[in-house]
């Protein structure tokens, strides 16, 4: 082990109290007291890594500092992609920072060190919330979320794809939250706090999964920070400050029942900050010696107010490492960097130390492959599945295609980040040049001629600036971090007013401002000394004349000097004088109720009823309001008037089915009158003198019948019309129609008399009448299929086209065993497949190949509660709303995946849940021959299987689909299913697959094998 | 945070005749577009005994100010020499620039101002009368003293929460013929100051 302490790391002496090395280890930043103000300021590595980097004064050492936080920064964190810097302070903010690829480099104007800005770091976002001290900041694993936590007790959840939208603020916490970790597989976050408790919350559903209290019952709130860890194989949580047997200890809880079984002790203070290496380690394999199958094991960095550093391994019963007087004070933040060698730890005292240690002392780094294994045994889930990006480091890319498919996903992945920019290439905010050709230095030569000045209203001067460079905001537009809106010139105009008219009805503020005692400038000026020594570091300035000055001379000194950090009442006065004028001027132009208040005005501002003023003027104010009021309802008026479509509009919504035509919603109403004859189980439509119904739209058809139009012979005649684009014909029926319904090639109409009879679109009748055993309860056509479902509770359908029947007179007897259950719905596919829904929530269809009735949705099914697979629906497809298996599931989809977040179910039995479930929509899709939601779902599926790893289904998958490569008699593969090229299929599933490197054998075995069979 | 940070301030024409006109040239960034004019303000403190020898040497609006960075040059004339003591006339004094948005100073920027005689026989024996025409006026530009305020970027000073950032004495009761500002000097501290001697 080695040990620096680089003492170009401090900030003037001021305690660092925190300290956080980049993910790709060459920086590192850190956070504390500034002078008068926050500090965060970012380091390069090299010259802590290499004593000839440091000693080479062409190497910078500090990178970037930024005065920006108000007070003392207490943490500062990168992302786990190393785009962002977070940091959080007592000024109650956290302010989230990205590099920007400024001109050059530039100085903190007026700072007293002359070190440039060698990198540019710009605040791109501030997260206000806290109403404290944020004393912690933690990127969620994949920066998903970013968490802070305060002394108002709260711990906030922010959305870290979308500043400065809030997830979440989780409350419980009755002391000052102190500390925040994520578990590495991203289920909790757990926080310590000055309550005398840990608590672990689920990220689920974000609330308390473990309130841990006992080891720290004794513990009283006396370190600054209680930054806890949790270990990267997530099996260990491991405190600050704990007790136990009133020794400070650093408490391990596991990760199973959050048990509190074992402690690190040997701490004489209280621990302050544990930090676990990032690495999984195992032991070192000994040259010569036979590999022992060891187990993997995690290394730990302690850190405590004793001023004592431990290191530990969870496979050793002591530390491997104790360094007592490291520091002059509280050691108050670690880190490693991400190889697990290095580590950097900061003080009170305002040093950092840097550690190294060699892979003797610590074994051998399992790499991300071996680390996401052990995950993956635990979790069921690999962390590295998002994460392309820190597993492409690690796993080569074998083939071309795949690498292809990777930096395709990425662009767009990118260009999906943010609308505004424009490609990878803006991934970084640049500030655009718009100088055109002249250097800065011409153009500052001739500022003062160039530059726009004109006159206000007022006559006061008005400069326009010189934009030198714009800022290009990148992903962060500033409307969306900035939540107030930024209000047009003339309505910011009316907040002066108030502001200033608040101001002006209160005398007796100032008169109590004048009475004050006037302080004395020398009471607060910095003493005498200080000044003159600031005016000699000036050698060539004022020196001379200073040396020659009598200490009568120097004493207007100390009040020169108050005078650069006082505001002084005269210079507000003015101000507050000019803007009391350039705020009433432009309001004289209207000539409504705001004249009369400007007079109002004018007239007493000694006025002393100030209140009775306010009131008149607020009255003005809104009656100058209400006449657009009133404009802008009318205008809603008009346009809700406009809204409302005929009703041939609202019919326009295409429609791949039938059952939205009005007329067979109809038995379904008729439903409701209960008690049908015991020998009928299914109600039947009553017959009306006349309806008509739309068919459908394109080309539009409707269909009027009109009962008992003429008595022919003493037989009543029934007339059924149809227009078919603006095309008529008519026919006339022996008997009362009692339904009718109809497609785009087919109309089929049930009489009174139980005869059923098919008509093509053109009037032609395509059938001999077929005789019905019961009265009609439900009629569906779609395409050139039929479908009768009668009261006797049969169901045949017809393929009017081979003059077929599919499904002859099968009884629903199966389906409709419970007492109470009745037919809710009923449709027929658009391939022929009819599809019953029952009140019971069940959707069955009659599969005609097998014979027999099928489940295809169950709306209590509990795999549709629990199913999650959020994470693998397509990104730019347009979920499947329309095909038969979304009708019958409905809404209940998006319901079930609200439960899954609400109930917390281990992951393992989600994740089976969730393969059932897939399974089963697959094969309900493929039953009901929904070619379209086959393939949707089917994606959906292969990318569950690639997220989840599930190699062997995947590969029977691919299998099925690719079919043989070589024909033989003896093949039975279709190359289609439901009309979908199988093979089709697999080119859309290899892309999902690259979408985890572990597969990308198979990727390429089958991409060959698809090259292959494409070139025959 | 504030949304404007000065990132330079160049001295122009230094060191000069005394009854030369002030130049500065700023340069500053905005962090995102603001919609309302920054006020910049060249303060004279004539004497150092009272902020009653205060000159206000001019104001100007600065805008509009999008998103970026952004220079000008903020030119005002010499001080008054009738308003000025004659004893301060000669020796150190300070110039001051601040920078108000809606009505809130968030920057001053202080420089030390040397005014002596060129003439080495004027120097050794100035005259009681100060004669300014010989003076000869040299700001300390390399050592500027930046003191940053928080202010509410968002409304006017009266919303905001914490008090002891609005400034108690803005009172426009104040005539305007009171310019420069009589007002007793007050103690009040700023909440955050970045002394950088």
């Amino acid at each position: 082990m080695k040990l620096l302490k680089p003492s170009w790391v401090s900030h003037n002496g001021k305690p660092i109290f925190s300290v956080d090395i980049h993910p790709d280890g060459t920086k590192f930043a850190t956070g504390g007291q500034g002078e008068d103000s926050g500090k965060v300021m970012i380091w390069n590595m090299a010259p802590v890594l290499r004593e000839e980097d440091e000693k080479n004064e062409n190497i910078p050492k500090m990178l970037c500092q930024m005065d920006n936080h108000l007070a003392c920064v207490n943490c500062v964190r990168w992302s786990n992609n190393g785009l962002y810097l977070a940091s959080g302070g007592d000024d109650k903010l956290v302010m989230v920072w990205k590099r920007a690829a400024f001109i050059g480099p530039s100085t903190v104007f007026g700072s007293s060190s002359k070190l440039a800005n060698v990198e540019q770091w710009r605040c791109v976002t501030i997260l206000r919330n806290h109403t404290g001290d944020v004393m912690d900041v933690a990127w969620s694993p994949h920066d998903v979320w970013l968490a802070s936590c305060s002394v108002d007790n709260t711990i906030v959840i922010w959305n870290a794809r979308k500043f400065p939208e809030m997830v979440m603020c989780l409350r419980g916490h009755t002391g000052l939250v102190k500390g925040l970790t994520w578990d590495p597989v991203g289920k909790y976050i757990a926080s310590q706090a000055d309550d005398h408790s840990l608590r672990v919350w689920r990220t689920v559903d974000w609330q308390m999964e473990a309130n841990i209290t006992k080891p720290f019952s004794e513990c009283g709130g006396t370190t600054h920070v209680l930054r806890l860890s949790w270990s990267p194989d997530g099996q260990y949580l491991v405190s600050a400050h704990a007790m136990n047997n009133s020794g400070p200890t650093a408490q391990i809880v596991e990760r199973d029942g959050w048990k509190t079984n074992m402690d690190f002790v040997g701490h004489r203070k209280a621990v302050t900050v544990v930090k676990f290496n990032p690495k999984i380690f195992k032991k070192k394999q000994k040259n010569g010696s036979a590999p022992k199958p060891g187990c993997p094991y995690c290394c730990c960095a302690v850190g405590s107010k004793d001023r004592s550093l431990s290191v530990w391994l969870t496979s050793l019963k002591r530390p491997l490492v104790v360094i007592h007087d490291l520091f002059d004070k509280s050691i108050m933040d670690i880190s490693w960097t991400l190889t697990g060698l290095g580590m950097l730890v900061c003080s009170m005292d305002g040093t950092v130390a840097y550690l190294d240690f060699s892979l003797d002392e610590l074994g051998d780094p399992l790499n991300e492959e071996e680390k996401n294994s052990i995950h993956q045994n635990i979790y069921g889930k690999s962390l590295a599945i998002t994460s392309t990006e820190a597993q492409l480091s690690t796993t080569i890319i074998e083939n071309p295609e795949m690498l292809k498919y990777q930096q395709e996903r990425q662009n767009t992945a990118q260009a999906n980040f943010g609308p505004s920019s424009a490609g990878p290439e803006s991934s970084t905010p640049k500030l655009n040049s718009v100088m055109n050709g002249e250097s800065l230095e011409d153009i500052r030569k001739n500022l003062l001629k160039k530059q726009v000045e004109t006159r206000t209203a007022d006559g006061r001067r008005r400069i326009t600036p010189l934009c030198i460079a714009q800022l290009d905001t990148g992903d962060f537009s500033p409307a969306l971090f900035n939540s107030a809106p930024i209000l047009p010139s003339g309505s910011s105009m009316s907040n002066q007013l108030t502001s200033q008219l608040s101001s002006d009805s209160s005398p007796g503020q100032a008169s109590s401002l004048g009475l004050r005692p006037s302080h004395d400038p020398m009471l607060t000026s910095p003493p005498a000394n200080s000044a003159v020594k600031g005016l000699e570091d000036n050698k060539d300035g004022v020196k001379s004349s200073l040396l020659l000055t009598s200490a009568s001379k120097i004493e207007p000194m100390k009040a020169l000097d108050s005078r650069f950090t006082e505001r002084s009442k005269a210079t507000q006065g003015v101000t507050a004088v000019i803007s009391s004028i350039s705020g009433l001027t432009p309001l004289d132009r209207p000539k409504d109720g705001l004249s009369a208040l400007i007079d109002l005005m004018n007239k007493d501002d000694t006025s002393s009823d100030s209140e009775d003023k306010m009131a008149n003027i607020n009255k003005n104010l809104s009656f100058s309001k209400r006449k657009p009021e009133l404009l802008l309802d009318g205008a809603e008026v008009v346009e809700k008037r406009k809204k409302g479509r005929p009703r041939k509009d609202k019919m326009a919504a295409p429609s791949t089915f039938t059952q939205i035509t009005p007329a067979e919603r109809e038995p379904s109403r008729v439903a409701a009158p209960p008690a049908p004859p015991a020998a009928l189980k299914l109600p039947t439509p009553s017959i009306k003198k006349a309806f008509s119904l739309q068919v459908s739209m394109e080309p539009s058809m409707f269909l009027e019948v009109e009962n008992e139009v003429s008595v022919v012979a003493g037989s009543k005649l029934s007339q059924l019309r149809c227009s078919r684009d603006g095309r008529d014909w008519n026919t006339l029926l022996p008997s009362s129609v009692v339904t009718a319904a109809g497609s785009s090639d087919v109309l089929a109409v049930a009489c009174q008399d139980r005869m059923l009879s098919v008509f093509s679109s053109c009037g032609r009748r395509l059938l001999p009448a077929i005789q019905l055993a019961t009265p009609v309860s439900a009629l569906h056509c779609s395409a050139h299929f039929v479908m009768a479902l009668t009261a006797g509770a049969t169901l045949s359908v017809w393929d009017v086209q081979k003059q077929k029947a599919l499904v002859k007179n099968e009884s629903l007897l199966t389906i409709l065993s419970g007492a109470d259950t009745t037919v809710s719905q009923s449709l027929l596919t658009q391939q022929g497949v009819p599809v019953i829904g029952l009140s019971n929530g069940k959707s069955y269809c009659f599969s005609s190949s097998l014979e027999t009735w099928t489940l295809i949705a169950d709306k209590g099914d509990s795999l549709v509660q629990c199913a999650d697979f959020r994470s693998c629906l397509p990104t730019h497809d347009a979920p499947v709303s329309s095909g038969p298996l979304a009708v019958m599931q409905g809404r209940n989809l998006n319901a079930g995946r609200l439960a899954s977040r609400l109930s917390s179910t281990p992951h393992h039995l989600q994740q089976s849940m969730t393969l059932a479930f897939l399974e089963n929509q697959l094969a309900s899709a493929l039953t009901l021959q929904s070619a379209q939601e086959y393939r949707y779902w089917l994606l959906i599926y292969a990318r569950f299987l690639v997220n989840e790893g599930s190699e062997y289904r995947l590969r029977e998958l691919c299998k099925e689909l690719l079919g043989p490569v070589h024909k033989s008699a003896a093949t039975a593969w279709e190359p289609t299913t439901l009309g979908l090229r199988k093979r089709e299929l697999l080119r859309e599933v290899l892309p999902v697959i690259v979408e985890n490197l572990r597969f990308q054998r198979l990727f390429t075995e089958y991409q060959d094998q698809l090259e292959l069979l494409r070139n025959k | 945070m504030a949304k404007v940070q000065v990132l330079n301030v160049a001295v122009l024409d230094n060191p000069s005749p005394f009854g030369n006109p002030f130049q500065f040239e700023i340069t500053f960034e905005c962090m995102e577009d603001l919609p309302e004019d920054l006020e910049w303000k060249i303060i004279y403190v004539g004497s150092a005994e009272s902020e009653e020898y205060d000159q206000v040497l001019d104001s100007v609006l600065v805008g509009p100010v999008p998103a970026g960075r952004h220079m000008f040059v903020f030119q005002a004339d010499a001080p008054n020499t009738g308003l000025i003591p004659e004893s301060d006339a000669v020796g150190v004094t300070v110039v001051l620039i601040t920078c108000t948005y809606r009505g809130q100073e968030f920057i001053r920027i202080g420089y030390y101002v040397n005014n002596e005689y060129t003439e080495p026989e004027l120097r050794e024996n100035p005259p009681i009368k100060p004669n300014y025409t010989q003076l000869q006026r040299n700001i300390l530009a390399s050592n500027p003293r930046v003191t940053r305020f928080h202010i509410n970027w968002e409304g006017c000073a009266e919303r905001m929460e914490d008090c002891e950032n609005v400034d108690p004495t803005s009172n426009s009761m104040l005539p305007p013929s009171c310019l420069p500002g009589k007002a007793p000097p007050l103690g009040i501290l700023p909440d955050n100051s970045m002394d950088c001697l």
